[in-house]
This record gives C-alpha cells, sequence and structure tokens, in this order.
C-alpha cells in the first residue's frame, strides 16, 4: 500500500484501519471498489499507482524452511520450523529480479496474518493455510511436524497462501501483510488490532439501526441462499421434465414408420418434442444468470454494506465506550483524591493506608495531571464521538445508497426472471401449436 | 354362399387390409406346414361340426356368426357409413354413478348403466341397471365366445399391478369408471356387437345372474371346445395382410408401452417438479417480509409461483386421468387383437387340414367335399368380419390417437398460458414501481 522504503514511525502507524471516522476507505476496499482516500497523505490517485505498481514489481516465495528452538512466552523450550520468506522486486529493465526483502516467520505467524484477515475482511474468502498438524495416519507414523516432506509440503502451501493474497484485488493492498513481508514485528500490530477486532461483542450500547441493519443482511443472506438451492433443485426438476419429453420424440418417430395415415404428423410431432426438449438448455442457462444476479446483489449487499459497515460502527462504538470509560474512572480517580475518600477498594487505598498520606503538594500535582489527562480525555471523546457521528451520517448515507442500488438490482433481476419465465412459456406454448398442429393432421 | 371378401368396404382403411390375397391362392412361404404337429384330418374335421354346433345355439342372435358373410359386411357398411356422420345412431349407453357395496363376504363397486335406444330389441326405450366389474368381464367372455371372428373392445385391466393402489378410492374408481364406459360404447358403435343377445341383457336383465347361471353349461362346453382348437397347427400360408397387422400389433404394442412409461415419468417428473414449486414460492414471501420497497414485487413472485404450480398439477392431473388410460386401453386393445387373430388362425388351419385331407383321399376327383367348403366359408366370413374390425379399429384409432395427442398439446398449452398469464401479471408490479421512484 506504501511506497517502497518506508519510515518505520509510518509503518506503524496502520493504514487501512484508521481513520475509524472515514467510511470510504473500509467500506470501499469491502466493497472491492477502488479505493478512495486511503492514506492519509496519499490521493486515491496516488494510491492506486502504489498499488499496482507493488503488485507487478514484487515476488514472493517461500523459499525456505529450517529448523528451530526458541523460548515461547512461557519461557519454555520449543521447537519450531521457520520460512524464509523473500520479496523480490523486478523492476529491473533486464528482467532481473532484486532481492528486497527477507524475513523468517514461523507458522502461527502465518496463522496470524490469516485471522487478522478473516476478521478485518469477512466477506472475503480468505485463502486457507495448509494444514497445521500432519493429518492423516501415515503422516504421524513418521514422527512429528518436523518430518522434511511434511514440511516441504507445508511450505509451498504457505508460499501459495502469500500469493493468494498477493493477487486478490482487495487484500493485497492491506497494511498489514505489507508489513508481514517487510517487517518483522507486525506481529505486535496485527495482534493489537486483533483483540480489538474481536471486541466487538462487549460493545455495550449498541445503535440500533445497526444491529438492525445487521440482523437484516444476515436474514438476507440466509433467505438468499435458502432460495438459491431451492432454486437449483427447480432447475433439476425442470429439466427433468423437459429432457423426458425429449423421449417421446425418438418413440414417436419410431413410431410413425408403422403408421400411416398418422406417419407424418407423429413424425414431424416428434420432431417438435425434440425441439421442446433441448430448449431446456437455454432456459436454464438463463436462469444461472439470474441465480447469478441475485447472489451477486444480494450478497454484496449483505455483506458489504450490512456485515462490514456494522463491524466498523461496532469498532468504533467500542473505542468510543473504552474512552468513555476511562475518562469516567479518572474522573473518579480525581475525586477520590480531591475529597480524600477511597470509594472502591483499591491499590492506592491500600499503599494510602500502609504507607500515610500523600503530602498535599503530591496530591494538588497528581490532581492536576489527572485533570489534564481528563482534558485530553475529554477532548479525545468529544472527538471520537464527533467521529462517530460523521460515521454514521456517513454510513447512513452510504447504506442508503446501497439499499437503493440493491433494490434497483434486485428489481432489475426480477424483471428479467420474469421475462425469462414469459419467454419460455411462449416457447412452451409455440412448441405445443406446432406439435398440435401434427396431431391434427394425423 | 361364400362371398369372398367384400370389396364394398369404405376405403378410409389401410392399404394393407384391402388387397387381401385369397388364403388359398396365396403363395406366401413363411409359415410352412409343421408335418409333425398336425392332428389327423378325420380329427379335425369332426371337432371342427363340433365347433359350429356349440357356436350356433350361443350366436342364434340377430347377427350371429351364422349370418352369412354378405350380410355381416353389409351391416358393417351401413354402420361404418352412420358412425361418419353419426346421425343415426339408435342406441346410447352411459356409464356413471360407482357405489360402494360392503358385504359381509366382499366389498365391491357397481356402477349404473343407462341405455337408451330406439331399436326393437329393446322394449322400453331406456333402462337403468347396476353392473359391478364381474359382469362386465362376463359380457367380455360371453361376446368373445358368441362373436368370436370380432374384435372385441378390452376391459380396464382387473388389477392395477403397478404401486399399490386402493380399488375403492376415488381416484381408481372414476379412471375405471370412464374405462367401462369407454368399453360400452365401443361395443354400442359396433354393427355387430351392439345387436349381440348378451349385450342386451347386460344392459337390460334385473337380475343378470340368473341369466349368467343358465349360460353356464354351455360355457363349459365351448371352454373345452376352444382348448381342443387350441391344440397347435402351423398354417400353410397365413395371408400376408394378417401377418403384417400381427408384426404392426407388435410393434404397436411396443411403442405404445413406451410412451406410457415416458408419459409417467413425465408425470413423475412433474410432481417432483412441484414439489420444489411449492416450497420455492414461499421462499419470496419470507424474503418479502423482510424488504420494504420490495415487498409488493417479491410477494407477487410467490403468488405466481403459486399460480404456477397450480396450472402444473392440474396438468398433470389431466395427464394421469385423461392420457394415460386410453394408452393402456389400446395397449389392451392389441392384446384382444391378437388373440383374435390367433382365433382366425385356428380357422385357417382346419381349413388348410380338410382340405389336404381331400387331397390326400381323393387326388384324381375335382369336387370339393360340403363340409370343407363350409370350411372355406367359414374362414372367408372370419377373415372379412375380422378386416372390418380391423379397418374399424384403424379409424378408431387414427381419431382417438389424434384426439388424446392434441388433448396433451392443449392440456400443456392451457399450463403454458396460465403461467404465462401469471408472470406477465407481475410485470407492471415491478415496472411501475420503479418509474414511480
Amino acid at each position: 500500500m506504501e511506497q517502497a522504503p518506508l519510515d518505520p514511525e509510518r509503518q506503524l502507524q496502520p493504514a487501512p484501519l484508521e481513520p475509524l471516522g472515514s467510511l470510504d476507505t473500509g467500506l470501499g476496499a469491502a466493497v472491492g471498489k477502488e479505493a478512495e482516500g486511503a492514506g492519509e497523505e496519499n490521493s486515491g490517485v496516488d494510491t492506486m499507482t502504489h498499488n499496482n505498481f507493488w503488485l507487478k514489481k514484487i515476488e514472493i516465495s517461500v523459499s525456505e524452511a529450517e529448523k528451530r528452538t526458541g523460548r515461547n512466552a512461557m519461557n519454555m523450550q520449543e521447537t519450531y520450523t521457520a520460512y524464509l520468506i523473500e520479496t523480490r522486486s523486478v523492476e529491473h529493465t533486464d528482467g532481473q529480479s532484486v532481492l528486497t526483502d527477507s524475513l523468517w516467520r514461523r507458522y502461527s505467524e502465518f496463522e496470524l496474518l490469516r485471522s487478522y484477515l478473516l476478521v478485518y475482511y469477512p466477506h472475503i474468502v480468505v485463502p486457507p493455510l495448509p494444514e497445521k498438524r500432519a493429518e492423516f495416519v501415515w503422516h504421524k507414523l513418521s514422527a512429528d511436524n518436523m518430518d522434511p516432506d511434511f514440511v516441504e509440503r507445508r511450505r509451498i502451501g504457505l508460499e501459495n497462501f502469500l500469493l493468494r493474497i498477493a493477487s486478490h484485488p482487495i487484500l493485497c493492498r492491506d497494511k498489514i501483510f505489507y508489513l508481514f513481508l517487510t517487517q518483522v514485528f507486525f506481529f505486535y500490530l496485527a495482534d493489537s488490532r486483533l483483540k480489538a477486532l474481536n471486541a466487538t461483542f462487549r460493545v455495550k450500547n449498541p445503535d440500533k439501526r445497526f444491529t438492525d441493519l445487521k440482523h437484516y443482511s444476515d436474514e438476507l443472506q440466509s433467505v438468499i441462499s435458502h432460495l438459491l438451492r431451492v432454486r437449483a433443485r427447480v432447475a433439476d426438476r425442470l429439466y427433468g421434465v423437459y429432457k423426458v419429453h425429449g423421449n417421446y420424440g425418438r418413440v414417436f418417430s419410431e413410431w410413425s414408420a408403422i403408421e400411416k395415415e398418422m406417419g407424418d404428423g407423429l413424425q414431424s410431432a416428434g420432431h417438435h418434442m425434440d425441439v421442446y426438449a433441448s430448449s431446456i438448455d437455454d432456459i436454464l442457462e438463463d436462469e444461472e444468470h439470474y441465480a447469478d444476479q441475485l447472489k451477486r446483489s444480494i450478497f454484496f449487499y449483505a455483506e458489504a454494506c450490512g456485515k462490514a459497515v456494522c463491524r466498523k460502527h461496532e469498532l468504533m462504538q467500542y473505542d468510543l465506550e473504552m474512552a468513555a470509560q476511562d475518562l469516567a474512572s479518572k474522573k473518579q480517580q480525581c475525586e477520590e483524591l480531591a475529597t480524600g475518600t477511597v470509594r472502591t477498594f483499591s491499590l492506592k487505598g491500600m499503599t494510602t493506608k500502609l504507607f500515610g498520606q500523600e503530602t498535599p503538594e503530591q496530591r494538588e500535582a497528581r490532581i492536576k495531571v489527572l485533570e489534564e489527562q481528563i482534558n485530553e480525555g475529554e477532548q479525545q471523546l468529544k472527538s471520537k464521538n464527533l467521529e462517530g457521528r460523521e460515521f454514521v451520517k456517513n454510513a447512513w448515507a452510504d447504506i442508503e445508497r446501497f439499499k437503493e442500488q440493491k433494490n434497483r438490482d434486485l428489481k432489475e433481476a426480477l424483471i428479467s426472471y420474469a421475462v425469462m419465465q414469459i419467454s419460455m412459456c411462449k416457447k412452451g406454448i409455440q412448441v405445443w401449436t406446432n406439435a398440435k398442429e401434427c396431431f391434427s393432421k394425423m | 354362399m361364400a362371398g369372398g371378401p367384400p370389396k364394398a368396404l369404405p376405403s378410409t382403411g389401410p392399404r394393407s387390409l384391402r388387397d387381401m390375397p385369397h388364403p388359398l391362392a396365396g403363395s406366401s412361404s413363411e409359415e410352412a406346414v409343421g408335418g409333425d404337429s398336425t392332428p389327423s384330418p378325420d380329427l379335425l374335421m369332426a371337432r371342427s361340426f363340433g365347433d359350429k354346433d356349440l357356436i350356433l345355439p350361443n350366436g342364434g342372435t340377430p347377427a350371429g356368426t351364422s349370418s352369412p358373410a354378405s350380410s355381416s359386411s353389409l351391416l358393417n357398411r351401413l354402420q361404418l357409413d352412420d358412425d361418419i356422420d353419426g346421425e343415426t345412431r339408435d342406441l346410447f349407453v352411459i356409464v356413471d354413478d360407482p357405489k360402494k357395496h360392503v358385504c359381509t363376504m366382499e366389498t365391491y363397486i357397481t356402477y349404473r348403466i343407462t341405455t337408451k335406444s330406439t331399436r326393437v330389441e329393446f322394449d322400453l326405450p331406456e333402462y337403468s341397471v347396476r353392473r359391478r366389474y364381474q359382469d362386465f368381464d362376463w359380457l367380455r367372455s360371453k361376446l368373445e365366445e358368441s362373436q368370436p371372428t370380432h374384435l372385441i373392445p378390452p376391459l380396464p385391466e382387473k388389477f392395477v399391478v403397478k404401486g399399490v393402489v386402493d380399488r375403492f378410492s376415488e381416484e381408481f374408481v372414476e379412471t375405471r369408471r370412464k374405462a367401462l364406459d369407454k368399453f360400452l360404447k365401443r361395443i354400442t358403435d359396433h354393427p355387430v356387437l351392439s345387436f349381440n343377445e348378451h349385450f342386451n341383457v347386460f344392459l337390460t336383465a334385473k337380475d343378470l345372474n340368473a341369466y349368467k347361471k343358465q349360460g353356464i353349461a354351455l360355457l363349459t362346453r365351448m371352454g373345452e371346445s376352444v382348448k381342443h382348437v387350441t391344440g397347435g397347427y402351423k398354417l400353410r400360408t397365413r395371408p400376408l395382410e394378417f401377418a403384417a397387422v400381427g408384426d404392426y400389433l407388435d410393434t404397436f404394442a411396443l411403442k405404445l408401452g413406451t410412451i406410457d412409461r415416458i408419459a409417467q415419468r413425465i408425470i413423475k417428473e412433474e410432481i417432483e417438479y412441484l414439489v420444489e414449486l411449492r416450497e420455492y414460492g414461499p421462499v419470496y414471501s419470507t424474503w418479502s417480509t423482510l424488504e420494504g420497497e420490495l415487498a409488493e414485487p417479491l410477494e407477487g413472485v410467490s403468488a405466481c409461483i403459486g399460480n404456477c404450480s397450480t396450472a402444473l398439477e392440474e396438468l398433470t392431473d389431466d395427464m394421469t386421468e385423461d392420457f394415460l388410460p386410453v394408452l393402456r386401453e389400446y395397449i389392451l386393445y392389441s392384446d384382444s387383437m391378437k388373440s383374435v387373430l390367433k382365433k382366425r388362425d385356428q380357422v385357417q388351419a382346419e381349413y388348410e387340414a380338410k382340405l389336404e385331407a381331400v387331397a390326400l383321399r381323393k387326388e384324381d376327383r375335382p369336387k370339393v367335399p360340403a363340409d370343407v367348403e363350409k370350411c372355406q366359408d367359414r374362414m372367408e366370413c372370419f377373415n372379412a368380419d375380422l378386416k372390418a374390425d380391423m379397418e374399424r379399429w384403424q379409424n378408431n384409432k387414427r381419431q382417438d390417437f389424434r384426439q388424446l395427442l392434441m388433448g396433451m398439446a392443449d392440456k400443456n398449452i392451457q399450463y403454458y398460458e396460465k403461467c404465462l398469464m401469471a408472470w406477465e401479471s407481475i410485470i407492471p408490479l415491478l415496472q411501475e414501481k420503479q418509474e414511480a421512484k
């Protein structure tokens, strides 16, 4: 998403997620539109060119696997396999690629990247990772995950995983993905982001409109998938009905051979039955179109609008609530200090009791600091509130736009469906009228 | 006395039936004499006389078998002409009002048979009797006995083999009623069969069982004689024409069987399609409850699919009730026809055997004995009757199938028209809203 030589400071600023208030970024990316105003400084056009640049000029490979031993978070020794990720730029005129980055990652980091992508892009099918453990019995027989065959298979799987992300129009632009390829400490960022993203269920005061929207999109999605399933079955059956009629074609023509006066009529009626049977192919192909149309417009809407926006909104709401909570606790502390009362049991209360009262100066200073923090927090909260309102406003405008678009699309789809049915009926009437004429001549 | 093949029949029949070679003159090579299986001529002769004697009492009806071929063919001719303009009908039979009877021994269905006629054979202008399937069965076997040279229309099968069908279900009874009605109509339309004494009794007798008992003694004797004749004899020369009909019937029955299976399969597919449609429509309804602006159009689509499924159901019902039974009747018809053909072959066999016997005994004598001549007559009568019947059958078949297949096309057209209407009615619902916006 960014230019190749990156200022480390800036890299640590997660570009695609923030500012949260800018709906266009998330929604735009989520719905696969052109990323508009993605970076703070970059204009949309710039971003696009950078993206293209990035896509074209970089080659990714997982070139090596190595067994390592290290200490884990619990300070226990563990053995794992690390994989060397190499990115090369191929911008040289002679087509020679130049190694730009190479770093070691272990499987769990790939997992982290994937779960981040899963959470952040719920509407996108994130490529799968190779199996975590040897899945088959005969794999297990060869001891463990360190088995060279297994490691090699996994290496290829991991490389495919990265290549698939890199070839995805939206995922490839993701900042975290870029960091994964280039910065050793991507982990920290992704992890904190993940935590925030997973926090949605902790939102205390969800906006009813958004929950309704989310609810609606969930329902819509389930109805439409049901609809599509049943439609597929209906189409199958219809296919059967038509195709069995084709047998009439054969038997009429065979029968016509032994009839005299009836022969010609039967023969040509049989021909019409053949036509009838084969007409279903086109009909169903058209219907498939309709199904696609439905799938596109609905899933698009439900996923992009319903889910992505709602998730973003939840995230914001979460931020806001956290800030408010923080502010409230600071206010309480401040009040406690000012009045000298301790309402809740706290470490501070304990220390006070144990080590005696602070001096008034100390207290003054602390109150001052707290007050400053409170001021700051209030400012933040205000701006977050503002941001939130802005987001809601923008989001709704966007959602409305989407809704209209969706309604239009659906109506169009329904009309074309009805038109299809009508033409099918007309075809049917035509064929049977022709057949009837043949029969009447018998 | 021997009129030879009647030439005056209306020429609408198939060609093959018209240029019938004389059974003796025919030099066709196909069916060679089965020397070993040929019974002794004397035996055959004796039996043939016996047959004749036995048949006569039964066939002593206004147009029995004993009537000369010429008169029979004349009748055929008249009746055929009548059929064409359809105005001079003097006998009408209707089968309706099925009723279930539950007795201690058995449960059965009777059908009301109403007869209206101006014929002198009927004392009253109108009769109404109740008959059960058994009675129809009796009538048919009586007809077969007393009019062996004629093609007797088939009865619906006694038991429906396919699936476990409830014999007393409304659909089954109705289908059977239609078939029985058709059976009687076919007899009624027949210039010879409609004058049959048993038929008359069947239509008019208050107590048919009493009449049935009278005939039993005769029936058993008849049965034996029929068995004797069936004893097997290979024809020297089977007229090409009848051989062709035999072949035709084989293929015909085969093709109808295929069509029957296809039709059943289509109905099955349509019913499965219907099941899915019934689920498909309501999904749109469910969807509509989620939507504001789209609710109405979606409801419209749902209702439309509902209409289409109703139309489809009508189509399958019609096909089941009207299409399949006619096919079945004709499949059975071809069996009846085959059995008449077999009988004809027997009569010819008898004649040939006699002729051979005569030839063996008195090679020099040019004159043929009277009994052989009689036998020849009989065969020629048979041929003429059968030919007329087959021609009639061909005509009926043509008309019936034209009607049947046109009916099928019509039903399908109607189905599509209903669907078309339903779908067309939605379009404005979808468009207006869009334009209003």
